[in-house]
């Protein structure tokens, strides 16, 4: 009953496809996977920096949208174009396309409709459920639903046809027939009641019970959250009145406990990455391959879903073989994350056959059509002792608006409820929450998503309740801070360090915060001054997380890393390369990353949903040394730099151990019965030497020859899984047991080719962690101070410091450009960036940039924001998720400030100056 | 060549000659991923976005793009400072920024600034430029250092 936040299409669905890589041969001009592979041998790069560095700042060809015909080696060299025509309105019958109007020459070769896709057999994978395209007569789905696509054969044409349907609309619609019904995307409840003691058994929590949702009226599909005589099941019923019993005890009028109600309000709006979405695809009818360009932060899933669609399409539009290829995307932030976008691209070239044709939305478009964050409505409740400043109870009822498709809606309700808490121990909870079809554009996965909106919400009812009782608000979070063991909303502990007392006396001792009365009292004539603080811990990874990583040294030292993590702007290509190097000890020369199809000698499988399976199905399973819950994931949920880089680095552990090891020690002349021998821990890198005591260092050169001359593991492919903790297993490496935290491995001698290894044991996490809500959390605090103009309202940043922990920062230079960029996100979301949702919103492809406002360098303080990135816990401890925590406390932070300046607590977002301008009057 | 009337220099540059350096982000002028630098017969540049303004409109002019900067694969001082300070992350809008940065530094190298204008001077530069990644901070960095590293030429 869990919704699988990472759907996921099994290669066995496939219906007689080929999903497989070929390699482009050398021709004149390089192959894509050429320009994709960074920073490339032989190719000058400064010794500091990315490993993408060099191909950024010298406009390479690098990104989907960068990509034509004529860069493809192989293809025909003319592009043709697309158009994806996408309906402007979701309450009038759509009645067709004016075509007439075009011109001759802006019309379209070739046009898709509803009934082109009937006639072709084409399916729709479940997780896009709904009309690819919307047949006329019918009224569309949501806003900007597709309606058509329009291919043409040269450019011109193209862009003649995309002015003119922008300034014209060209679409008919008939009679008005109001939005589109559709039932809501999932509803769930977590409610948890601590036992008498914190050593004690919970009375009642989702661990312990499984997770529950309620029952429906039927005829509006709305969700019955009270326990009614038809409650769906007894789990409900006994899960319902517990959390009924805390609403009870919150709504007595107790005067030793502080009770506050608060609606908090949050708006939709865009990621906004750079590029927006594009792709290349070319369907040649010689020998029926698809060849596909893209940019995605799920390419594995895109794949499947593309296959999914053709599996039982007519003779014309199944291929027999798909050749998938992705790029470096210009920004994602999770909206590149399973979106339809990949379908449409296919469809493109299936309907021009043997004409490679390319899709790209402009910025109107991408507005239109692109996944938006979800608007949230959430009523909370709060319970605090006034004697201890204890929080003793919170309630609260989340609704969402998730737009057209479903897509990760569930997911986002799930994460933003059990993020409902934020950092905080509260032994009763009791939240409810809902995301409901609007005919809005579809929400879907945005950085941070479900707990940006519940944690703003929660911290401004937090430092509502430190005035009121009154208490400073960094003691108030202090005594109320989660410690280590205790249990979250769900019942379980986190599994990862819990540092909230280090951040909040970092928090506490800033000259910020410290002298924040002082600066208000210093006001300047005309200013207000205010001052704010907040915090949030921040869940990461989904509970079924992988990684695929190939690591191979040749014969000169030289290293080659393959992934199928995506770099979105994350640093994942360096990530990979400084975790394989402190393995094998110099930096990799060929870094390639989105690969999902060079890891066939593994001969992975796969069964059931690692969401869902049982504990006996799983067991069952995993007797087939190939079988691994999960194959590959998207790049989201700030995984990257744990689970991203894990199979890579693990991959080295094992080349280092069994290849370059056993060649030093030859080199050393030291014999396998020698006690050193076994010292592979104590040997250490230092600039490309290899540093035992007592021995003469050895560079890594020789070393990889030595391990080349006598075949020895040169090269190593492994894949990892978590569900809240690795899948470890154990191998037969060279007649020794090697165990990793690793579920699959292939290895390479000399210069063979790889062989796969069957493990011997495996270890998988269990299924019942699938109760977990999360449990792996960072941590993050913001104090900042604000002047606003009392004439205009004008809000401006004065000062801000952000305090972070994430484990092991693996490049401590893209940490803190992350944290400095989900800074400029969360100052965006709070102060300004907005879209309606509905009717003169985005779906009606009239937004841009310019009326959607995102944050320049003149609206964050530049040289004035302070970020600390606490060193690991310990020398060992692994890196931790980082990229979205960063950007939630700036936002309640700015909120209180705001508060703290104007004596007004906004209770929605964005606060913009006209609304300050308002209060002020 | 010929070349529609109504064609962007962004379509001309990406769609027509296949420099994709340049790249499109919004068709609006509002982000600058697109601009291009204009060398004027005087001997001064400016950027220029490219998605707004007709190829036609360059007929004769001289401009660069991100593609030219390194010469015989040897970077310029500010495009190796945008890598040393990690000034980037996705990398899109890096040519906008890049082209930006340069013509600020060639215009600083002809009427250089006093220290104290350092800042201010860069901040202005850089403003209309959007990046959804970075927050800005370590442009500003990479710039200054170029700067600050060559007193004699960028400062008064
Ligand atoms: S693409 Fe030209 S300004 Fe944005
Ligand atoms: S680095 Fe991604 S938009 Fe600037």
């Amino acid at each position: 009953m869990r919704p699988s936040r990472r759907e996921f299409l099994k290669w066995s669905v496939v219906s007689g496809i080929g999903l497989s890589l070929s390699r482009f041969a050398l021709a004149d001009i390089p192959g894509f996977l050429a320009h994709e592979t960074l920073p490339g041998r032989g190719v000058w790069h400064p010794p500091v920096g990315r490993v993408d560095g060099v191909a950024k700042v010298t406009g390479a060809k690098l990104y989907a949208s960068d990509f034509r015909a004529a860069d493809m080696p192989g293809w025909p060299v003319e592009t043709g174009h697309a158009l994806l025509v996408r309906a402007p309105d979701a309450s009038h019958a759509y009645e067709g396309l004016d075509l007439a109007s075009l011109p001759a020459n802006a019309k379209p070769t070739v046009v898709v409709t509803a009934d082109d896709l009937v006639r072709a057999g084409i399916r729709v994978p479940d997780f896009y459920k709904g009309d690819l395209l919307c047949p006329p007569g019918k009224t569309p789905l949501y806003l900007g639903q597709p309606v058509a696509l329009l291919l043409f054969e040269k450019f011109d044409a193209f862009d003649r046809a995309r002015l003119l349907f922008r300034e014209k609309g060209l679409l008919k619609f008939g009679k008005e027939t109001g939005p589109v019904d559709a039932p809501n995307y999932g509803a769930f409840r977590f409610t948890r009641i601590a036992g008498a003691t914190a050593a004690s058994q919970d009375v009642y929590s989702p661990i312990q019970e499984g997770w529950i949702s309620p029952g429906f009226v039927e005829s509006s599909g709305r969700p019955v959250w009270t326990v009614l005589p038809d409650a769906k099941g007894p789990e409900y019923v006994k899960g319902a009145t517990y959390g009924e019993a805390i609403r009870a005890e919150l709504a007595k009028s107790d005067p030793a406990v502080l009770s506050l109600v608060r609606d908090f309000e949050t708006q939709s709006v865009d990621p906004m990455f750079l590029e927006p979405e594009a792709g290349l695809a070319w369907y040649n009818t010689g020998d029926r391959k698809l060849e596909i360009v893209l940019g995605v932060q799920s390419p594995f899933e895109a794949a499947g879903a593309i296959a999914f669609m053709l599996g039982e399409a007519n003779s014309g539009f199944k291929p027999n073989q798909i050749d998938a290829q992705y790029s470096y995307i210009g920004g994602g932030f999770g909206g590149r994350d399973h979106t339809p976008f990949p379908l449409y691209v296919t469809l493109a070239a299936m309907f021009f056959p043997g004409r490679p044709v390319r899709l790209a939305h402009d910025r109107f478009q991408q507005f239109q059509g692109g996944i938006k964050r979800h608007p949230f409505k959430m009523s909370s409740r709060i319970g605090v002792d006034r004697a201890s400043g204890k929080i003793t109870a919170f309630a609260a009822d989340h609704v969402l608006d998730g737009g057209g498709l479903a897509n990760y809606s569930a997911s986002v309700a799930v994460v933003g409820a059990t993020g409902a808490i934020g950092m905080y121990y509260i032994p009763k909870v009791d939240v409810t929450t809902v995301a409901l079809h609007s005919r809005g554009v579809t929400a879907g996965s945005m950085r941070g998503y479900g707990t940006l909106q519940t944690m703003t919400a929660l911290e401004t009812l937090v430092d509502e309740v430190a005035t009121a009782l009154p208490l400073d608000p960094i003691e108030f979070r202090r005594r109320n801070a989660l410690k280590v063991g205790e249990r979250t909303m769900t019942g379980n502990p986190y599994s990862v360090s819990v540092r909230a007392p280090e951040i909040l006396d970092k928090l506490e001792a800033h000259p910020i915060w410290r002298d924040r009365k002082q600066q208000k009292a210093r006001a300047t004539v005309g200013k207000l001054v205010g001052t704010g603080v907040a915090c949030a811990a921040k869940d990461y990874g989904t509970g079924a997380d992988c990684s695929l990583g190939t690591v191979t040294i040749d014969a000169e030292g030289r290293i080659s890393i393959h992934s199928d993590a995506v770099e979105m702007g994350n640093g994942i290509g360096t990530a990979l390369a400084n975790r394989v190097a402190a393995h094998l000890g110099a930096v990799a020369d060929e870094v390639t990353v989105a690969q999902v199809d060079v890891f066939d000698e593994l001969g992975l499988v796969t069964s059931g949903d690692p969401y869902a399976i049982s504990q006996a199905e799983q067991d069952a399973a995993a007797a087939n040394p190939r079988w691994v819950p999960s194959i590959s994931s998207a790049t989201s949920a700030s995984i990257g730099a744990h689970v991203g880089t894990q199979a890579a680095a693990e991959a080295a552990r094992a080349v280092f151990r069994f290849g370059l090891w056993p060649a030093a020690l030859a080199l050393w002349g030291i014999r396998a019965t020698d006690p050193r021998a076994s010292l592979w821990r104590d040997a250490y890198w230092q600039n490309g030497v290899l540093i035992l005591s007592g021995l003469s260092p050895l560079p890594l050169k020789a070393i990889a020859a030595k391990a080349h001359e006598q075949g020895r593991v040169t090269g190593a492919m492994a894949h990892a899984f978590s569900r809240w903790a690795w899948a470890q297993a154990t191998f037969a490496v060279d007649g020794e047991d090697w165990t990793g935290n690793i579920d699959a491995l292939a290895v390479r001698q000399g210069s063979g080719s790889f062989q796969r290894l069957d493990r011997k044991t495996v270890a998988f996490p269990n299924t019942d962690y699938n109760r977990i809500g999360t449990a792996f959390a960072s941590m993050c605090g913001t104090t900042v101070r604000i002047e606003i103009d009392k004439t205009t309202g004008a809000l401006r940043i004065a000062k801000a410091y952000s305090v972070l922990e994430c484990g092991e920062a693996l490049v401590p230079e893209i940490v803190l450009g992350q944290s400095q960029g989900g800074f400029a996100m969360g100052v965006g979301y709070a102060l300004l960036e907005s879209l309606p949702p509905f009717e003169h919103g985005p779906g009606d492809g009239t937004w841009n940039l310019g009326r959607y406002l995102v944050a320049r360098g003149s609206d964050l303080p530049l040289h004035d924001l302070e970020i600390e990135v606490l060193p690991p816990l310990s020398p060992n401890e692994p890196p931790k998720g980082m990229a979205e925590v960063v950007m939630i406390p700036i936002v309640p932070a700015l909120l209180n400030a705001i508060y703290d300046a104007t004596g007004h607590r906004f209770q929605s977002l964005p606060v913009t100056q006209a609304m300050i301008k308002g209060v002020l009057a | 060549m010929d070349v529609r009337d109504d064609l962007t220099m962004n379509d001309f540059l990406r769609e027509v000659l296949g420099f994709t350096g340049t790249k499109f982000g919004c068709g609006a002028g509002q982000c600058l991923s697109c601009a291009i630098i204009v060398d004027a017969p005087d001997g001064t540049s400016t950027t220029m976005p490219t998605c707004i303004v007709a190829a036609t409109e360059f007929n004769g002019k001289s401009v660069r793009t991100v593609e030219g900067h390194a010469r015989d694969g040897v970077l310029t001082p500010l495009q190796n400072s945008f890598i040393e300070h990690f000034a980037f992350q996705c990398g899109y809008c890096t040519p906008g920024f890049l082209n930006e940065g340069q013509v600020l530094l060639e215009r600083l190298a002809k009427a250089p600034i006093a220290r104290a204008d350092v800042e201010r001077t860069i901040g202005e530069a850089l403003d209309g430029h959007l990046c959804r990644c970075t927050g800005y901070v370590k442009y500003h960095q990479a710039v200054r250092d170029v700067i600050l590293a060559d007193p004699d030429r960028y400062l008064t």
